[in-house]
């Protein structure tokens, strides 16, 4: 599963570097050049294609994307053929993003270039988890140890359908935070904790307890398999019976955001559903480091590449 | 024909208790004699051949009533004829097809297309066994309403089954329990709720959480084993409850067997992959071990070898269910389920049964002989029994011998195992079915 908390860590420094770098001689900025970095997007995803995308061309490295196949790679060729087609135009290392689970290892068992999990159906998506460790510290003032022990952090809602649940759980635990998942049983199940954190359906009874509340996208489009609705139809799913009801137990309001411990901070990975999960006050409010998370984002990115290819 | 004398083996016959040093002598596709070492009373004078099974288990010929031979429709999984040698290599004689093929087994036309390929591999001098066909229970396998179950039945139907689904409606199936009942042959059933495993790609566990993968949770099992045995006891139909999983699912069937009819009537199997591996398989998103019902836990892997044990599942199946490389290569949650077993199962019960100490092998050869035969109503052709007079359909066994499973040892046309790379114990080394030898290990 998870990296040891000592590779985490160095990632995490050096994309500390990566931030604080400036533009000029002596700076990241050439140190991928004449690399190409391939983005193998099977799953749109705008904002995290964009993030490798910035980060890659501030290392320096050229950039191509290779986008909607949804189509094609259905008809028959396999994910891995695709990939091995990419590798062989001669890039330097890609990141992978697919609606389903495991993908990304799948290819990096296929090819020989460094290729980077980017999103893999509900399974993980490491860089996430890394930018949500980055961001936290960053705001704890723990830029200098990336040790988040005796911080206490909630990620509440969708957890079943989130990849960036459970690599953010790892990232964070490893880490030495404590990790609560909090939902409605259908998407917080009982069974969670033996990835390591502690499963609670009460989140008023958690909140005044955390150091971070990380609100979670409902994902409908993977509710029930997604297989009646077409994916991305926002849609009552069985999983939960309204959205009136998820926000009665489980929305990040103006009410509850009243009610965090002093000084607690409000994360978010987006894409936001502001007044689903999170009312838009307090994705703007004063604890919001949600943008935070998009800078750290780039930063990460960049360290995650550099230290791949080596350089 | 030549005749045959097979000598010097330990002769286990479950069906008749015999358990001795024994010759075995077969003419004419029958079995002539059966004596002791000294008295081999052979009628028509020396055997053609004399096979020396010193050291070796002589058996009835081996019976699988669960397989998928992919005929008609699916030709590039696997065919009669590949499915068949695989069995005879796997120490098989006689297999039973299911029906979810493309067209399903759902009419006498389509059952009598499954005799005549059968009847003509087994004319060929390939490796082969004898093939019989499972029909399908409804019409298109839909569940909607019942097949012409009673011409299925004269037309050669050896069981009824809707397998690779549930009849689905309380409705329906009681309506098929019925009219199989009228047969005298057994309802198949594999118990899978469908509104509670909707996308579901392995058992409902911690795994799956943390692969992210959907989960198929036992109950969606025992709640089918529970409704059916139920209305098959109502009814007084016979019914069977396919790849058993899940540890409920084995108290349920203990507990209908319990009942005044129960041992008449309810019966249930378990598969070689179930008795040994767990959810943990499916790591790495390793789509080998993507079947269904899914590889559950050690908790339940342990209660089936209990059921196994105290006689509550009587029949061992392995659920055969080749599928192409490319298709096992699809992401997990859209590659197929099922796994090729014929070639395998064999030592892998005796490693989780007997040499776990679970059953002796006299046990073991029973639940791999007799009982399936009479699940099948094939026991009224003789099949799974050693008797003189009958068919001479027989498996050689070393208990003891050691092997490497690799794509190369298996002839199925697919190769979707996930125990390739593992070493087994225990092996057929020769299959005769009729009296011909149709597959011989190299000694």
């Amino acid at each position: 599963m998870g990296l040891p908390a000592d590779t985490l860590r160095r990632l995490l420094r050096r994309a500390r570097t990566m931030a604080d770098a400036k533009p000029g001689p002596g700076g990241p900025e050439r140190l991928l050049a004449g690399r190409i970095v391939a983005n193998l997007f099977f799953e749109d995803s705008t904002r995290t294609r964009t993030s490798f995308s910035v980060a890659a061309k501030r290392l320096g490295a050229g950039v191509v994307d290779l986008m909607g196949f949804a189509s094609s790679v259905s008809k028959g060729e396999t994910l891995v053929d695709t990939a091995l087609n990419v590798e062989a135009l001669g890039v330097d290392a890609i990141t992978v993003r697919a609606r389903q689970a495991g993908v990304a290892r799948a290819i990096a068992d296929a090819v020989s270039c460094p290729v980077v999990n980017a999103g893999d159906g509900r399974h993980e998506h490491p860089t996430q988890g890394l930018l949500d460790a980055y961001a936290l510290a960053q705001a704890a003032g723990r830029l200098d140890s990336f040790d988040l022990a005796g911080l206490t952090v909630a990620i509440v809602g969708d957890i079943a359908s989130s990849r960036v649940a459970r690599s953010a759980m790892a990232g964070m635990s490893t880490l030495g935070a404590a990790v609560v998942c909090v939902g409605p049983p259908g998407l917080a199940p009982s069974g969670l904790a033996a990835l390591g954190c502690r499963v609670e359906h009460d989140l008023d009874a958690v909140l005044p307890h955390a150091d971070a509340v990380m609100m979670l996208r409902m994902q409908f489009e993977r509710h029930d398999d997604g297989k009646d609705a077409p994916r991305g139809e926002a849609r009552p799913s069985g999983v939960i019976a309204s959205v009136r009801e998820f926000r009665a137990g489980y929305a990040l309001t103006r009410e509850r955001e009243a009610r965090m411990k002093p000084g607690a901070f409000v994360m978010h990975p987006g894409p936001m559903n502001r007044g689903l999960e999170i009312d838009g006050e307090v994705a703007d409010g004063p604890r919001s480091i949600i943008l935070e998370q998009v800078r750290a984002g780039v930063a990460v990115r960049m360290a995650v590449l550099a230290e791949l290819l080596g350089v | 024909m030549p005749s045959l004398l097979i000598a010097g083996g330990r002769l286990l016959d479950p069906a008749s208790g015999t358990d001795h040093p024994l010759d075995l002598a077969i003419a004419e596709g029958r079995i002539a004699a059966i004596g002791t070492p000294a008295n081999p009373r052979l009628p028509h004078g020396p055997a053609d051949r004399v096979i020396d099974a010193q050291g070796l288990l002589v058996t009835p010929g081996l019976i699988d009533p669960h397989v998928h031979l992919r005929e008609p429709g699916h030709e590039h999984k696997e065919t009669t004829a590949s499915g068949a040698a695989a069995a005879a290599r796997g120490g098989f004689t006689t297999v039973c097809c299911m029906p979810n093929t493309s067209p399903p087994l759902d009419t006498p036309e389509l059952l009598r297309f499954i005799a005549d390929r059968a009847a003509s591999i087994l004319a060929s001098d390939l490796p082969a066994c004898r093939v019989f066909p499972v029909a399908a229970a409804t019409k298109g396998r839909k569940g909607d309403e019942p097949a012409e179950i009673l011409l299925a039945a004269k037309a050669g139907a050896v069981a009824f089954s809707d397998d690779g689904d549930a009849i689905a409606s309380a409705g329906v199936m009681n309506r098929v329990l019925t009219l199989v009942k009228q047969t005298g042959l057994a309802f198949m059933q594999h118990c899978q709720d469908p509104t509670m495993t909707r996308g579901g790609a392995m058992h409902a566990g911690e795994v799956a959480l943390r692969l992210g993968l959907t989960g198929w949770p036992r109950a969606a099992e025992e709640i089918i084993a529970e409704r059916d045995t139920r209305l098959a006891l109502a009814v007084g139909a016979r019914y069977h409850v396919q790849h058993i999983s899940s540890a409920g699912t084995a108290d349920i069937l203990r507990r209908a067997r319990a009942t005044p009819q129960g041992q008449a009537l309810i019966t249930g199997e378990a598969s070689p992959h179930h008795l040994t591996l767990t959810h943990h398989a499916c790591e790495s998103y390793n789509t080998n071990a993507k079947v269904n019902p899914p590889l559950r836990e050690q908790v339940d892997v342990n209660a089936l070898k209990e059921a196994v044990a105290d006689g509550t599942i009587t029949v061992l199946a392995t659920d055969h269910a080749p599928h192409a490389a490319d298709e096992k290569a699809l992401p997990f949650e859209e590659a197929p389920m099922g796994m090729v077993g014929l070639e395998t199962a064999l030592p892998l019960y005796a490693e989780a049964l007997v040499h776990a100490g679970a059953i002796t092998w006299p046990r073991l050869i029973a639940l791999l002989t007799i009982n399936p035969a009479r699940l099948c109503n094939l026991d009224a052709l003789g099949l799974g029994r050693l008797a003189v007079g009958g068919p001479a359909d027989i498996t050689l066994i070393d208990p003891d011998l050691v092997w490497t499973v690799t794509p190369n040892e298996l002839t199925s046309r697919s190769k979707n195992s996930p125990f390739l790379g593992r070493t087994l114990r225990g092996r057929a080394v020769a299959t005769v079915v009729a009296g011909t030898v149709r597959h011989e290990h190299p000694r």
